[in-house]
């Protein structure tokens, strides 16, 4: 043991030796000459620590900035979070932020019609569509035009729709009157083939506009398909009191006349793709509240087909709308102490029209020019008004002829030979351009 | 008045029967009607739930106007258009996503 601590002994006062003589000879091999004083040694010594200080100043002062501005992050984070809610992410769209679209379409027309002073005419017809969630859609279109010396701007619809599921929609607000197919499908000018609309059920028989809440949609059955449309609105109201539309039924008057609704639908099946064969009604009580005719109550039915198919035959595709309505409104007397010049005047008013329109175009041709023409026919007619004292039965021949300029752009000119029952003939000559965007 | 009606029932009946019986004569042969179905890969049954979107686009565009080509409007557009005529032409929330995505790829 004590041997060993001689060991111990020698070997440390052996390290301290080489330890204390090594720095002088580092510093003698440092030189140019190969030597250094003591006194040079120490100097440079005393500058190498003062280096490493002044170094280890710096870092310190370069590593404070980051700690410093990470716990300035911190604090504002801190504070946000105080202030701010917690933001979730939408599974969808945010409501009210999401798709817009503006469509709509504009005509210009010329109208000369035997007996009248022949016009020209023009409107223009913004879409506006609001697709707020992908289930709920907001849809408006407004009706601008001419007229005497200003404008009119005319709110043609306005609607909020919802989609429950994959066969349900809920709408709500002013809408088509879906038993009347023409004006919910056909009606703007970039689409109706002819530059006029026809008699019975754009004005007269059917509903156009009806103001309330509907519920529709379309489902399949086995390889058919069919679709519905029922509604409940403030329905039409009657005309009592002027002899000539005594008994008929005003569908432009969109506000009530009494609690009674009206209730409507439509039913509608395709057998095969391209066919379509429809059932509507309206029934209501028209007449205004607190009068005798509160209790009369109308029905309006019609019956529709429409056909749209391509045909290798006849090198083109072919299109079949038709429409046929009639209504009753119940007995009733008009003007029935004579006040007003007509009474008394009892009768059960009904009135029946429609129309059938057949288009040819020849997509199949080979020319161009060919297939952007469009032959159209169709026939029209109005049965005489109720009380025998306005107009008189009317029917209509039209032949037209369009050219496509692009898919949603049409130049139309048609000839209509209107023939009202006991009365001069209304021929026209009808040119209008449409454009659809 | 009766009569008129009648009359027009008739007429509109004779109509709907000459249709019917004369469908294959105006649609011409039907192979060249597979046409459309078999260069999209569509199903070829008339089934509406087995038809493709661009079947139902054609099918159900058609019916009342002219089609505008899928480039025509963007993929926002598009959905905000398909969804206000799914309202209006009564089809299918299934028809609906089938033309959309039809127009989305068609571009």
């Amino acid at each position: 043991m004590k041997k060993i601590r001689h060991y111990y002994l020698a070997a440390v006062i052996q390290s301290a030796v080489l330890a204390a003589a090594s720095p002088v000879a580092r510093a003698q091999d440092a030189t140019t000459d190969g030597y250094v004083t003591r006194k040079e040694y120490e100097e440079l010594k005393a500058q190498m620590l003062a280096m490493k200080k002044e170094l280890e100043a710096i870092k310190k002062e370069k590593g404070a900035v980051p700690k410093q501005e990470s716990a300035e992050s911190q604090a504002v984070a801190d504070l946000h979070k105080e202030v701010a809610p917690p933001v979730v992410e939408p599974e969808g769209p945010l409501l009210g932020t999401t798709k817009f679209y503006l469509g709509g379409w504009a005509e210009g027309m010329f109208e000369a019609r035997n007996g009248r002073v022949s016009t020209f005419s023009a409107s223009f017809n913004p879409i506006f569509l609001w697709e707020l969630t992908p289930k709920l859609l907001f849809e408006s279109r407004l009706e601008i035009e001419p007229s005497g010396g200003g404008t009119n701007v005319n709110l043609v619809y306005a609607q909020l729709s919802y989609l429950l599921n994959d066969y349900i929609t809920l709408g709500v607000g002013e809408f088509f009157s879906p038993s009347n197919v023409f004006v919910e499908r056909f009606e703007p000018q970039w689409i109706n083939k002819l530059p006029d609309r026809p008699l019975a059920v754009y004005h007269g028989i059917l509903p156009n506009i009806s103001v309330g809440a509907e519920v529709r949609g379309g489902f399949p059955i086995g390889p058919t398909r069919a679709n519905y449309a029922f509604y409940i609105s403030n329905g039409p109201s009657l005309n009592a009191f002027d002899p000539r539309n005594a008994g008929t039924l005003d569908f432009n008057s969109y506000t009530d006349n009494n609690d009674d609704k009206a209730v409507g639908g439509r039913v509608g099946f395709l057998p095969i793709p391209g066919v379509e064969v429809g059932y509507g009604f309206e029934t209501a009580k028209p007449g205004f509240q607190g009068t005798t005719f509160a209790h009369v109550r109308s029905l309006v039915q019609s019956v529709d087909l429409d056909i749209t198919r391509d045909s290798d035959l006849l090198k083109g595709r072919i299109n079949l709308y038709a429409q046929y309505a009639w209504s009753k409104v119940d007995h009733a007397v008009y003007d029935p102490d004579g006040s007003l010049g007509f009474g008394p005047l009892a009768f059960t008013s009904k009135r029946d029209g429609g129309y059938a329109e057949v288009a040819y175009r020849p997509t199949k041709m080979d020319m161009d020019f060919i297939r952007n023409l469009e032959m159209v026919f169709r026939w029209d007619h109005l049965s005489r008004d109720p009380s025998g004292l306005g107009d008189p039965e009317e029917r209509r021949w039209t032949l037209g002829l369009d050219y496509w300029l692009s898919p949603s752009t049409v130049v139309k000119a048609a000839y209509e030979w209107d023939n009202p029952r006991g009365e001069p003939n209304r021929n026209a000559l009808l040119l209008q351009a449409a454009m659809g965007f | 008045m009766i009569a008129t009606v009648n009359r027009c029932h008739l007429a509109a009946l004779i109509l709907l029967i000459f249709v019917s019986v004369s469908w294959d004569v105006f649609a011409g042969p039907k192979a060249s009607r597979k046409t459309t179905a078999e260069s999209s890969g569509a199903a070829s049954s008339d089934s509406s739930m087995e038809l493709s979107g661009e079947e139902l686009w054609s099918n159900n565009c058609l019916r009342c106007h002219n089609i505008r080509p899928p480039t025509m409007y963007g993929n926002a557009q598009w959905d905000v258009i398909v969804h206000h005529m799914r309202v209006r032409a009564n089809i299918t929330g299934r028809e609906q996503r089938a033309i959309v995505e039809f127009l989305k790829s068609s571009k």
